[in-house]
């Protein structure tokens, strides 16, 4: 019985990573640096609560081998908003045995047309990073 | 007045690279991290020039190893010229562990994409 209660959530983490739910909203993290992915970064999504202007965490986690986190967000829960996605440069680059200039990264955007489909990556090296809206 | 503000070791440079032009008069503010109570401490406000620089950001004496962060009121910027924007604001972070060194910290903006780099 413990066992079980221990696999539990284990269990239901994997089965939304494995179902990979479509989500309106998708991030690619690259290491332009050294022209790799950003495997395993660890990085969240946030959204504006209008009235308390607090940002309330919606997902946590780190990105894949390929340095994209499938299933950030469900379209029902994709509200338009202000949100903000942090990316934990920092850790990151540390994990490569390196220093950097920015200890995380955090991108806000609004979304207004909660219908499309909305793109964040980010390109990132120990001194520069760049982000844009893709589709 | 410009010219009598003594040199700061962080400069920043808005270029506005959807329209070809410098990023002039845009409100910016840069803040210190507060070690202790884990709070932002704002710096300095000001906006951009014309040639989209704010000289006089910070001084030698005040500019002391920490983490800072610079926010740009990027959406005000693009709302000024009647346009929307994807970001309402851009804040980056970043740490100094030298102080006796410059650091250029340019913001190179359209509606739809921004970058930044450390430079000196």
């Amino acid at each position: 019985f413990f066992v079980l209660q221990y696999y539990k959530p284990k269990l239901l983490t994997c089965d939304i990573q494995m179902a990979a739910p479509y989500s309106p909203l998708t991030t690619h993290v690259l290491n332009t640096g050294m022209g790799v992915p950003g495997a395993h970064m660890a990085l969240s999504l946030h959204r504006m609560d209008p009235s308390t202007s607090l940002w309330n965490l919606l997902t946590t986690g780190t990105t894949n081998d390929d340095g994209r986190f499938p299933g950030l967000i469900t379209r029902e829960n994709f509200t338009p908003e202000v949100y903000k996605m942090r990316f934990e440069t920092g850790q990151y680059w540390e994990s490569l045995g390196e220093t950097s200039f920015y200890p995380y990264v955090e991108i806000v955007f609004t979304i207004t047309d909660h219908s499309q489909k909305f793109h964040v990556p980010l390109l990132c090296s120990f001194f520069s990073y760049t982000t844009h809206r893709g589709s | 007045m410009s010219s009598t503000l003594p040199d700061s070791p962080l400069t920043t440079y808005v270029l506005n690279t959807g329209d070809g032009v410098p990023g002039a008069r845009m409100a910016l503010s840069l803040h210190r991290l507060d070690s202790l109570l884990v709070i932002w401490n704002l710096v300095t406000v000001g906006t951009t020039d014309e040639d989209g620089r704010c000289p006089g950001l910070i001084t030698t004496k005040a500019f002391t190893p920490g983490m800072y962060k610079m926010r740009f009121e990027t959406g005000q910027y693009w709302e000024s010229l009647g346009h929307n924007s994807f970001y309402p604001y851009v804040e980056i972070v970043f740490t100094i562990t030298n102080a006796n060194e410059r650091f250029h910290l340019p913001l190179l903006l359209s509606r739809f994409s921004y970058s930044t780099y450390r430079g000196s």
